[in-house]
């Protein structure tokens, strides 16, 4: 699913990857551990796409990331994220923001999800109106809605209580059922509970 | 639509951004319609009652000129004059008033100036514009070291003589010391000017003779108006425009996180620029116009200033509201799409990282 060749990745001087090379399989829930600063953030957003490496290769699918000509397109049919602090816009009700993301032949199937959620009656709401708890399930959402290949999250229970953590991560567990790919960069170790693989990092290199 | 809801959902940012887009063009437009408005207030006077305008040789401005009345009665015969006139423009303190402009006029120059009350001036006498008769409420008035008798008022939509003050030329005349400022000459038709021209150049050695037209092309105080205006409209232009191209691209750069996070769920470079594009459209537009209805509400107001005597006026063009209308939304789209596209460029989690830091 996922290959990753010799990544190295620099801050302006600073080096902050070294020679990172990994191969994650389809439908696996990789936990992605570390202190702060080890590298695993920057890892995961090179895993996604969203950042560029200084040196190495990524492929997803059998494909290097470099060669794909529509890099937004293949994100938003083949990704979905989840960030500690959620990123919601803050001028869409919590509906827009689920149908800024989906692919219009998802868009039928906000409500459902929604429902599925258990967030359906916050639909109307923008995300200043609701719980953090609510909005990392919108975020939630917002990742599931075009039924993404893989799944990334960056610290997704960071700022969560201990219920709402294991919420996320039993609806994390629910996507790896159906056969979606699922990779968590975080310090909670109650993650090791649905992980199937652990990758750990420390000073930018897999330990 | 996006564009309207990140408007309408921000409203203090919005309002912001539209009231400094706002004041920058107003600033232009005021700046520039106000020059605008002097030269064409003077223009106007000059205009309208005469085709030749006969002043002292090599005096540079109408203040300093001194051209001898006498000639009026050879002008008169010469073939194809309509009618002629001289007129002495000076400026005086005035009662209290700092300083005003005094017109001093020949007999049958008179009636260009409509009365409002009173009667026309006799030797001795002033009638005074609307504007500064409202001021002064006596029935005499010291202008220079004379005190003459209000004869009456008048109005003008010139704001130069609707704040000024007519009399006799003879009374000009001792007051400023010269015999006339100019004489200006009606043709029978635009045809015959020239020849009319050339007669009058040869009557007198110390004159110069010139169309109204050409005159007003060539006299000194316009051009040096003209390109102080020009100037000052120019930088007030690139400072406003400069302004709206600062505050958008600060707006956007402000924005980086939002942008960042729609790159990450997959919304292309295109889309992000493209609600940029008509969010910028709305905002620039509306605040033009607000801008363009509030300006010409100041300019309305401006001759009814009784401190301003009327010699501030505004002339606003269809041609200088077009051309800032245009600047405007370029400058603002500058500003916006700059920014936006460089940051489109950007990895998103770039974006995000810049946006929270």
């Amino acid at each position: 699913m996922i290959t990753a060749s010799h990544l190295s990745h620099f801050y302006g001087k600073e080096q902050v990857l070294y020679d990172i090379s990994l191969e994650i399989k389809a439908g696996e829930f990789v936990f992605l551990s570390g202190v702060s600063g080890s590298g695993k953030s920057t890892l995961l957003s090179i895993l996604s796409t969203l950042l560029r490496p200084s040196q190495g290769k990524l492929f997803i699918e059998n494909t290097s990331v470099d060669k794909i000509s529509d890099l937004d397109f293949f994100r938003q049919s083949k990704i979905g994220f989840v960030f500690q602090f959620h990123y919601l816009i803050n001028y869409l009700s919590v509906y827009e923001n689920i149908k800024l993301a989906a692919l219009d032949e998802k868009k039928k199937n906000i409500s459902t999800l929604l429902d599925e959620l258990g967030i359906l009656d916050l639909a109307k709401r923008y995300p200043n109106e609701i719980s953090g708890g609510q909005r990392q399930r919108v975020a939630l959402a917002r990742a599931l809605i075009n039924e993404p290949r893989i799944i990334f999250a960056d610290e997704p229970t960071g700022s969560l209580d201990s219920t709402n953590s294991t919420l996320v991560y039993e609806l994390l567990s629910k996507a790896v059922q159906k056969g979606t790919t699922v990779i968590v960069a975080s310090h909670d170790q109650q993650i090791q509970d649905y992980a199937t693989s652990t990758i750990r990092m420390i000073d930018g290199k897999i330990s | 639509m996006i564009s309207l809801k990140a408007l309408t959902k921000n409203p203090f940012k919005s309002f912001l951004i539209f009231a400094s887009i706002t004041i920058a063009v107003m600033a232009i437009f005021l700046i520039t319609s106000v020059s605008q408005g002097v030269i064409g207030m003077y223009s106007k006077m000059i205009k309208t009652d005469g085709d030749v305008i006969i002043t002292q040789k090599g005096i540079a401005d109408t203040f300093f000129s001194n051209v001898d009345i006498a000639l009026l009665e050879e002008i008169d015969a010469i073939e194809h004059v309509k009618s002629s006139y001289a007129m002495i423009v000076g400026a005086s303190p005035v009662g209290h008033i700092p300083i005003a402009g005094i017109y001093g006029v020949t007999q049958n120059h008179l009636s260009h100036y409509k009365l409002s009350k009173g009667d026309y001036p006799k030797q001795g006498e002033v009638l005074l514009g609307n504007t500064l008769a409202k001021q002064l409420k006596s029935r005499t008035v010291k202008i220079g070291n004379k005190r003459f008798k209000i004869s009456g008022s008048y109005s003008s939509d010139i704001g130069f003589e609707e704040g000024g003050v007519v009399m006799n030329i003879s009374d000009a005349g001792k007051l400023f010391s010269r015999s006339a400022s100019f004489i200006l000459v009606s043709a029978d038709s635009p045809a015959v000017t020239n020849e009319i021209q050339e007669k009058i150049i040869l009557l007198d050695d110390e004159i110069e003779v010139k169309t109204t037209q050409s005159f007003i092309k060539e006299y000194n105080q316009f051009k040096i108006i003209e390109n102080s205006s020009l100037v000052i409209s120019s930088l007030a232009f690139a400072m406003g425009l400069m302004g709206i191209a600062s505050v958008m691209s600060m707006i956007v750069n402000s924005r980086k996180e939002e942008f960042g996070i729609m790159r990450a769920l997959g919304k292309s470079r295109l889309f992000i620029i493209k609600n940029l594009f008509f969010e910028t459209l709305i905002m620039s537009f509306s605040a033009y116009l607000f801008a363009l209805v509030l300006s010409l509400a100041i300019l309305a107001t401006l001759p009814h200033i009784q401190m301003l005597q009327g010699y501030v006026n505004g002339s606003l063009t269809l041609t200088t509201a077009l051309y800032v209308l245009a600047s405007t939304i370029i400058m603002a789209l500058i500003g916006t799409l700059m920014p936006a596209w460089i940051a489109s460029k950007t990895d998103p989690v770039l974006l995000i990282n810049q946006g929270c830091s």
